[in-house]
């Protein structure tokens, strides 16, 4: 009593202001447990919360320093979804056209507002992406955490460092410009060459490969990086590999929600 | 130790016993999250701002760039192109590299040791990663920086004369840097090869049976008696198709030597 008492009237304000925030019925129907300030509360947010319920409840404190997870994972995974919204800003503003893409380039540069710092944002995020999927791939495997019982999670996650090269690979082509078009046609060259499967490999006699018909064929849709490799590398860069990887990304948390964070025996 | 190792493999770990030491998520794990999405965000806008995506003039069929570079995360394999015929170096090694990498769990043989960085009972496995990761970053690192013109080798603190575009090094003309390379004898080849594969398949273990006693090699022994011969002719192949990579180009370098075996249908 005496201690209701002895408010200030900003504190009496405070207080009214927030009670109207937060004890209204819109409030509390989204924010269902109120103040985490008890250790109840704390779990219960966790797990009454759609984006929070991807996380454990409780952590083993091993697994909080960064000095042994590098917080590689959480940021390769942030800039996944960071790539996700400077793409899909992109798409408004690109045309994946052989006459057309090149163009839009320069209209990002120098006719749409901050449009350049879109582009640099999704360009340096790529290049980091891939660095932090290596580094994470690094993490993992110098502590052990790839062992018993994460060996499916770590394949899993071998699979996502290739996806996340080709998902960098495909993107390489799009601005249709002199890096792009002959780093990605040195790349598809290697196609060529795969035995039995390529035009220029080993025993491609051996199936009537030739390069009209070869793997590289069926990569690039056709005998040189042209229009319909442009049509293939956006369709592949922006649905078809965003989509399986979000589908192992899925598998690769559940199992690590599974399992737990690695730590020791 | 192997006791430990069989009544660990349900996997049941000390973080999951009572006791151990736990906090709940919010807040010491969000507000690392928290922080590091604002850290990452932060540092990226900042570059976006300060470096410029590359663009260069619209792709053009007829106008070849040298060097054509493939993007930096695959130039190690490009670099191996000097070595290599493609289908080796450009499907066979990536193939096997990440063959290889999915099967590490599955071949590992101290599941215990785990959730630290103490390398002490795994100093192979350890130390196999760290040189295949290390010559990656290395080859990364000379096709990206020290590759020009014609792929050759240009070292940074030499000045070229671009003008011309022919200098392989200081004096020596581009003609005369890449001559004079020869394909071993089919005989010669093929023993070297079945050789290096024998060799290196029998080697750890007679090196086993030649010192018992040493302690490095008591070591081995248990190694290899926990991977049987199944696991071991999976991670010895993988470990000879690196060293193998790495005699090629000492071959390649030091003896001028182009294949080790050519024929009609296939070089290596």
């Amino acid at each position: 009593m005496e201690e209701r008492q002895s408010k200030t009237p900003l504190k009496k304000i405070l207080d009214f202001v927030g009670g109207l925030i937060t004890g209204n019925p819109i409030y509390k129907s989204i924010f269902r447990v109120g103040y985490p300030n008890t250790l109840l509360k704390r779990m219960a947010v966790m797990r009454s919360s759609f984006y929070m319920h991807i996380f454990p409840t409780k952590v083993g404190e091993h697994g909080l320093k960064l000095r042994y997870s590098w917080c590689m994972g959480g940021i390769t995974f942030f800039l996944f979804l960071l790539l996700s919204l400077t793409g899909i800003l992109l798409m408004f503003y690109y045309v994946p056209e052989e006459h057309r893409a090149f163009s839009d380039m320069k209209d990002l540069r120098f006719m749409v507002p901050f449009g350049i710092i879109l582009r640099n944002m999704h360009r340096w995020s790529a290049h980091a992406m891939v660095l932090c999927v290596m580094l994470h791939m690094m993490r993992v495997f110098y502590t052990g955490s790839y062992k018993m019982p994460r060996q499916l999670n770590w394949v899993v996650g071998v699979l996502l460092l290739l996806l996340t090269l080709m998902l960098s690979f495909t993107g390489y082509l799009l601005p249709w410009d002199q890096l792009g078009f002959w780093a990605v046609t040195v790349g598809t060259n290697m196609a060529s060459a795969t035995p039995l499967m390529g035009y220029e490999g080993p025993f491609h006699e051996l199936l009537g490969v030739q390069i009209d018909n070869d793997i590289r064929f069926a990569i690039i849709g056709g005998t040189r990086i042209g229009a319909n490799a442009l049509v293939r590398a956006y369709v592949w860069h922006c649905v078809g590999l965003p989509l399986i990887a979000t589908l192992l990304m899925v598998f690769h948390f559940w199992r690590i929600r599974k399992d737990g964070f690695s730590g020791p025996l | 130790m192997e006791e430990q190792v069989r009544s660990d493999k349900s996997g049941y770990m000390l973080m999951n016993k009572p006791g151990y030491p736990r906090v709940s998520s919010w807040p010491n794990l969000i507000w690392i999250i928290f922080l590091m999405m604002l850290f990452i965000t932060i540092i990226l806008w900042g570059v976006s701002f300060l470096a410029y995506a590359p663009l260069e003039e619209m792709a053009e069929w007829a106008k070849t760039p040298n060097p054509a570079k493939a993007p930096w995360y695959f130039i190690g394999l490009q670099e191996l192109l000097v070595y290599f015929d493609p289908w080796i170096a450009g499907v066979m090694l990536p193939q096997q590299i990440l063959i290889g990498l999915m099967l590490i769990p599955y071949v590992d043989v101290t599941p215990t040791e785990q959730g630290n960085y103490d390398f002490r009972k795994r100093r192979f496995a350890v130390g196999f990663f760290t040189v295949g990761i290390s010559f990656w970053f290395l080859l990364i690192v000379v096709g990206q920086l020290l590759r020009g013109p014609s792929w050759q080798l240009y070292w940074p603190f030499i000045d070229y004369d671009i003008g011309s575009g022919t200098w392989v090094r200081e004096g020596v003309h581009l003609k005369e840097g890449g001559a004079a390379l020869k394909s071993l004898p089919l005989g010669t080849g093929l023993a070297l090869i079945i050789g290096f594969a024998t060799i290196g398949m029998v080697l750890p273990l007679i090196v086993t049976k030649l010192f018992p006693n040493s302690k490095k090699v008591k070591e081995l022994d248990y190694y290899l008696k926990e991977l049987g011969y199944i696991k071991y002719f999976v991670v010895q192949s993988h470990v000879m198709m690196m060293v193998g990579t790495f005699v090629k180009i000492i071959l390649r370098l030091g003896f001028n030597v182009k294949y080790i075996i050519e024929t009609p249908w296939f070089k290596i």
